[in-house]
């Protein structure tokens, strides 16, 4: 798994490629919770190249949507490839993630 | 004629997705519908994760093997282990209707493998457990 990551005024943008389960996700939470804590609160989630999420990925998304939320913070996850949004479907998870097809558009939204 | 195959794993993570990537290339190699594969290399995982993860008491390797089995209409994977006993069906499920803040972070591998598999049948047999997992197609 890579992880990507860049500014662009308040929002963070955050690529995540690859794929997230129980071998990777431990460094998406060393690399994404951390920054909750110390206080940034926009965050948008590319996943453009993530091809696999497992319940440990899903994991790490709900952890860090429940700090961003208790801050009073935005995350929006965007481009996500159908197997992906699957697992999200069969998880109940879709509706707690906002979800767009593409980075412009899930800006617009938390902006 | 049902064709079968068997893997065997030590108690690694990272060998999960290995034989989770046996498991989907069985399954392109003997024609199975894409959505079949995708069931089977997410459920496995999932149960492999946490075997591995929560399922040993010792620093020990131990040896987990997944028997698959192609049927006529249906793909069978059980998987033998010798790690602490625990059926799936004890495990809680989570409430999918709640908001973010009340969403409890666990116990989600288990509810997508129920929701990924026709059938999930587990039997302890003396510090053995063999856990099935069936799909029709």
């Amino acid at each position: 798994m890579i992880i990507k990551t860049e500014k662009i005024n308040n929002i963070n943008i955050i690529s995540i490629q690859g794929r997230l389960d129980s071998n990777t996700a431990g460094e998406l939470e060393q690399r994404l919770l951390p920054t909750i804590d110390q206080g940034e609160t926009h965050f948008i989630l590319d996943f453009s190249e993530l091809d696999y999420i497992s319940s440990a990925g899903l994991r790490v998304l709900l952890q860090a949507a429940k700090k961003i939320n208790a801050v009073c913070g935005k995350m929006a996850i965007c481009a996500v490839k159908p197997e992906v949004k699957e697992v999200f479907d069969i998880a109940g998870l879709t509706i707690i993630f906002k979800m767009f097809d593409n980075p412009d558009s899930a800006v617009k939204a938390i902006l | 004629m049902d064709i079968t195959t068997k893997i065997s794993i030590p108690n690694q993570i990272p060998e999960i997705e290995k034989v989770c990537d046996i498991v989907s290339t069985f399954g392109e190699e003997k024609g199975l519908p894409q959505k079949i594969i995708f069931a089977f290399h997410l459920a496995l995982d999932e149960i492999l994760t946490n075997i591995i993860s929560y399922g040993y008491r010792d620093k020990d390797e131990h040896i987990i093997d997944i028997h698959l089995s192609l049927q006529a209409g249906a793909l069978a994977l059980e998987i033998i282990d010798d790690s602490v006993p625990f059926d799936p069906s004890d495990a809680p499920v989570p409430d999918v209707n709640q908001p973010l803040e009340e969403r409890k972070i666990g116990g989600l591998g288990i509810y997508l493998v129920k929701n990924l598999m026709d059938e999930v049948e587990y039997k302890s047999d003396n510090g053995t457990n063999r856990l099935t997992l069936k799909k029709k197609f």
